[in-house]
């Protein structure tokens, strides 16, 4: 069975990646359905939706459209969920790559360097690197990245331990192959599997990590994202649920969706299990 | 004795990666801009710049950054995590009196989702496929992908605003002096939005996992053979199935067992709950650094100490695993 | 000798006038516990060492000074009975009030009083310290109940600083030769008020009770109150529906949510008791980065903020518009002859292309201080951006603030400051030149310079009472004009309560020392 059709087996996986395509669609067209900046005060403030037609999901405190700000907040989340996913990768694969194939001390040291990252309370220390570098889209991807990647290494690291010993990276040692390019040719593309599952995941991590850090007031104040406008709109929530449903329920949609996309990979890529499954 | 050495050996890197962590932690946090004495300045409305160095003199931040460093370490090493000049308080008093609070909040959130993520984890891998099992699932995302503050908001409103069930925010009821039995059961009312709030995160985690990892061991040999053996598939699933299934959950729990106790800042601020999170952001956000110090340590040692007694435990359920490795 | 007199008793008939007045709606009842929500929980309670909003709030009902002040800003006698000033405005002599004890039961004498103003607070309080160095000779002990102070010139926000924080008595036998910051007995403060320090629960609540040898027999009427800590706004405002608390004070809740919680039954909102502070907000502006130094520019920034949706949507209506530096609330206010700015962004278009502005990139510091202001700025910046104006919103936490604010590390910020009563201790300050030092958030840290403006300034501080009105309208012409900061709103922050709650706020300090007087129906 090819993957496409592993894959298509899963309706979740499929519904959750239409989802996800919607929402990408969404972030390409935000600019074009409205041009002018999201943070634009455009109405009455605090109108219910479609209590004009031309805010469909209301305003905000301030008058701002909260369904442009819902358009272009899907560019800059998804855009912080994946740049900080990427960094994390960056990070945790090569580590993690080295830590399993060398063993031995360089092991040793590599994990302790891990362990040390893992005992660190996460969310304390992402709120601690933002507060340091002040606020901004850069800073925040780099405080996710920086507390995401250890999983990503010990995760390359096992799968690259029970590798190291199959045939045919022994055969690439004897034909004397560099370290470096057995690591890059023979062993990470079979870890690719459980890599692209755990990313999928990382980015929906990413998505909430930015919200709560927006809601204790360090996010970006020149983004929109709907992490910022759960947060704003939170205390509101009594007289104005708009303000801070949409968001929240985007972001709900989109963490959903790549969830069962993550679900619906692992069983394409692990067919094995999919057995398991017995449909 | 290999027990007694890999039990020394494990408290040893434990202490070593605390050390360090100890160490990182205090450069990282003297790299935020602004300090105790400004700050204090700051809040009092007024201030002259010999005022502000008095200050500085008096926390000694008057002297170099390596000297002091020098200081933290050697009170660290003796377990003595130093004095708040803007509290008035020792360290260790203010987390101490902290700690029971969080510990009891977030010990309850990770049985609850313990509990209920492993069975509603098991249950959707029995029924794998089926609509309960996507039910399950939904459900356990509906509470991992909700943000958390907006959660405990929305629980206040429904339950303390217009249900009056329960209270929404604090420790106990202030000024009703309460004790014994009836103390407990105040305090029990006022655990219950935030523990949920915490606990529900945690379980669509677990749920997630043991689902996972029912359907691993399912396929496995050994329970081939069992059921070959011709036990009722609900044995099985007891007591092969389940038993082994759990394991990974239990590791990641143990890992997150320590995390969650510094992780509960957001459920401990929405709620007023008077834990360490709080206590963690709070010292943020005055740069009273040796307490943000002393909250990162406990809650490090907490990680150090739960990784110990998970591997531990993985030991006694599985002695086959190498746990040293 | 001619003295001008000023009469404890007689304010004190008044008062008691005004408390009858009071007693019309009922017969103040003893007796009860309330519950008033702080924000954020204070560092300590020892308020001569420290006067963060919060702490006043508490620990100003556990201490007292020698004055209190009605919304008037009128003195009235707390700790001392009688006072009067010489003529020639440079000796005040303080009667003390006899009988007075501390809470832990010793007297309280002029030599408390002296031990406090010349030894305690001159080294530690950042508010008295420039005044008693610069403007008091010698402070004396006359007999057990009488105090003497000889200023070396006129100064006439003198009388305002007998405030409870300014200048909060401490007990010179607990005190006198310790280490004053690292004495044990801070964490237990001992005051002479109506209430006493019972218990701190950190992270939870403080709690104080009745003063049973309160020097005014028929007071405090409460039996005890309990200042609770909730960090999240929003279960503030839900604790207080929820009935778990009876008083919000000023900045516990959103202001949104004073407009809401108003509607509620039961509920009573008033914006009195900052008189003393009037909290004045504005903008700072670096003058030293280019463009920022023209005035046209700041004057087009100006027509181009739109005040007046900062107060309405932003403050809920709360507040007022000012015209100048100084409150209207504080004395020596004067919009004669001043030039005003309205919202017009058209003018703000023109002004902006007048004053040659390139499209550089303005740097503006919000200030994180909750919601509304985080608002407030993404607004303002909006307004800004409107006229063509290239801006970039910066936020950081409150260290963060202080710190860029304090090294002039910003083009435009945000800043509020309390005005303390009189323009010569809260608002010259903040436009003179010889307070451009860094290290300070309240100083004048946008840099403006103008020798005018200084020596009006310092004319009008040690100017006989009559001849400082001029010296004010005239500075307040100048900067109008000038604009070396853009000011937005003079702030109310209200408190809410519950209308059962009576004679909560009084005075010109509200909550700061509102225990002496309030009592539950």
């Amino acid at each position: 069975m090819s993957f496409l059709a592993r894959f298509a087996r899963n309706k979740g996986a499929v519904i959750g990646l239409l989802v996800l395509l919607a929402v990408v669609v969404v972030a390409v067209v935000a600019p074009l359905t409205y041009p002018q900046s999201p943070w634009r005060l455009v109405g009455r403030p605090v109108l219910a939706p479609f209590a004009l037609e031309r805010f469909p999901l209301g305003t905000d405190t301030l008058g701002r459209d909260v369904m442009a700000g819902l358009m272009h907040g899907a560019r800059v989340s998804l855009l912080i969920g994946l740049v900080s996913t990427v960094v994390a990768l960056l990070i945790g694969v090569p580590l993690g790559a080295v830590a399993g194939y060398r063993g031995g001390l360089v092991d040793d040291a590599l994990m302790r360097f891990t362990e040390f990252f893992q005992t660190i309370p996460s969310f304390a220390l992402a709120i601690v690197i933002v507060a340091i570098l002040q606020p901004s889209i850069a800073s925040i991807v780099l405080a996710i990245a920086i507390v995401s990647w250890p999983p990503v290494a010990r995760l390359v690291r096992g799968e690259v331990l029970s590798l190291r010993a199959r045939d045919y990276v022994q055969a690439a040692v004897t034909v004397g192959q560099t370290t470096p390019r057995i690591i890059l040719s023979e062993v990470l593309p079979n870890t690719l599997a459980p890599i692209i599952v755990m990313a999928s995941l990382m980015v929906a991590s990413a998505i909430l990590l930015e919200s709560s850090l927006s809601f204790l007031g360090l996010g970006d104040p020149n983004m929109m994202t709907w992490g910022y406008m759960v947060g704003a709109g939170r205390t509101r929530l009594i007289d104005a649920w708009w303000i801070s449903f949409f968001p929240g329920f985007a972001i709900f949609l989109t963490v959903l969706a790549l969830n069962l996309v993550g679900e619906g990979l692992n069983d394409a890529l692990n067919p094995r299990l999919a057995r398991g499954r017995g449909a | 004795m290999p027990f007694l050495r890999f039990l020394t050996g494990r408290v040893l890197k434990g202490v070593l990666v605390l050390i360090a962590i100890a160490a990182l932690n205090f450069l990282l946090i003297r790299a935020a801009p602004g300090d105790p004495a400004q700050v204090m300045a700051g809040e009092a409305g007024a201030a002259d710049a010999q005022f502000i160095e008095q200050l500085r003199q008096r926390f000694g931040l008057d002297r170099p950054l390596l000297e002091q460093l020098w200081l933290y370490m050697k009170g660290v090493l003796t377990l003595d995590l130093g004095y708040s000049y803007r509290q008035q308080r020792s360290v260790a008093s203010l987390i101490g009196e902290r700690l029971p609070a969080t510990l009891l909040l977030t010990g309850t959130a990770f049985v609850i989702s313990l509990a209920l993520g492993t069975v509603m984890g098991a249950l959707a891998a029995r029924r794998a496929g089926r609509w309960s099992d996507s039910a399950i699932t939904t459900l356990a995302l509906v509470f991992y992908a909700t943000p958390l503050f907006w959660i405990a908001l929305m629980s206040q409103i429904v339950f303390s605003l217009k249900l009056g069930l329960v209270p929404n925010v604090g420790y106990e009821t202030i000024g009703a002096n309460y004790t014994g039995l009836n103390r407990a059961l105040d305090i029990g009312r006022h655990l219950v939005l935030p523990a949920l709030t915490l606990g529900l995160f945690f379980t669509a985690l677990y749920t997630r996992m043991m689902r996972a990892s029912t359907l691993e061991v399912a396929g496995a040999d050994f329970v081939k053979t069992a059921r070959a053996k011709g036990l009722s598939e609900s044995v099985v699933a007891r007591r092969h199935v389940a038993r082994n299934a759990i394991l990974p959950v239990v590791t990641l729990a143990g890992l997150q067992a320590g995390q969650i106790v510094g992780g509960a800042v957001l459920t401990e601020t929405v709620f007023a709950w008077p834990g360490i999170g709080r206590l963690m952001f709070e010292s943020l956000a005055q740069r009273d650094y040796s307490v943000l110090l002393g909250v990162f340590f406990v809650s490090s040692a907490m990680v150090v100490l739960f990784n110990l007694i998970t591997d531990l435990v993985y030991r006694q359920v599985d002695p086959r695993i190498e746990v040293g490795a | 000798m001619l003295a001008s007199l000023v009469r404890g008793a007689a304010a004190a008939t008044i008062l008691g006038l005004l408390s009858t007045a009071a007693s019309a709606q009922g017969e103040p009842k003893r007796g009860g516990a309330l519950q008033v929500v702080v924000t954020p929980e204070p560092p300590m309670l020892m308020q001569a060492l420290n006067q963060n909003g919060p702490t006043n709030m508490i620990a100003g009902n556990i201490y007292e000074s020698f004055l209190r002040y009605d919304e008037k800003l009128n003195p009235q006698p707390s700790l001392a009975e009688s006072w009067e000033i010489s003529p020639d405005q440079k000796v005040y002599t303080f009667k003390l009030k006899s009988g007075v004890t501390w809470h832990d039961g010793k007297p309280f004498t002029a030599d408390d009083a002296v031990f406090t103003f010349d030894k305690f607070l001159r080294q530690e309080h950042p508010r008295w310290r420039p005044i008693v160095n610069a403007q008091v000779d010698k402070i004396e002990k006359v007999d057990d109940r009488t105090i003497r102070f000889t200023l070396k010139q006129p100064f006439g926000p003198f009388i305002l600083a007998f405030e409870v924080a300014t200048t909060p008595m401490v007990p010179k036998h607990i005190y006198e030769g310790t280490d004053y910051k690292a004495n044990p007995m801070n964490a237990t403060p001992i005051g002479t008020g109506p209430m006493k320090f019972k218990e701190w629960r950190k992270g939870s609540f403080v709690h104080l009770v009745r003063n049973e040898n309160y020097h005014d027999k028929s007071r405090p009427l409460l039996d005890e109150v309990y200042f609770q800590f909730i960090p999240d706004a929003a279960s503030r405002a839900v604790a207080y529906e929820t009935g778990k608390v009876d008083v919000l004070t000023g900045g516990a809740v959103e202001i949104f949510d004073v407009a809401r919680l108003s509607k509620l039954p039961n509920t009573c909102v008033t914006t009195k008791g900052w008189e003393m502070f009037a909290p004045h907000a504005w903008i700072s502006v670096n003058v030293r980065n280019g463009i920022l130094g023209n005035k046209q520019f700041r004057q087009a920034m100006m027509h181009a903020i739109d005040r007046d949706f900062g107060r309405d949507v932003v403050w809920s209506g709360y507040g007022k518009i000012p015209t100048g530096p100084i409150s209207s609330k504080t004395k020596f206010y004067s919009a004669e002859g001043v030039k005003t700015y309205d919202y017009n962004p058209a003018k703000a278009k023109e002004l902006v292309k007048q004053s040659g502005y390139k499209g550089e990139t303005i740097r503006f510091l919000a200030l994180p201080y909750g919601e509304t202001w985080s608002r407030w700025g993404e607004a303002i910046k909006q307004n800004l951006e409107d006229v063509g104006i290239k801006m970039e919103l910066v936020t950081t936490d409150v260290p963060g603030w202080t710190q860029r604010t304090s090294n002039f590390d910003f083009d435009l910020t945000f800043n509020f400051l309390y005005q303390f009563g009189d323009p010569a201790t809260g608002v010259a300050r903040s436009y003179i030149s010889t307070n451009i030092v860094k290290g300070n958030p309240f100083g004048n840290v946008g840099g403006y310079s103008n020798p005018e403006v200084d020596k009006l300034f310092a004319d009008a501080a040690s100017a006989p009472a009559e001849q400082r009105q001029a010296l004010y309208t005239k500075v307040q012409q100048i900067l109008a004009d000038e604009l070396p900061v853009l000011w937005l709103l003079e702030l109310d922050f209200p408190t809410v309560s519950r209308c059962n709650v009576k004679d909560l706020v009084t005075t010109a300090v509200g909550i700061n020392d509102a225990m002496r007087n309030a009592w539950k129906q």
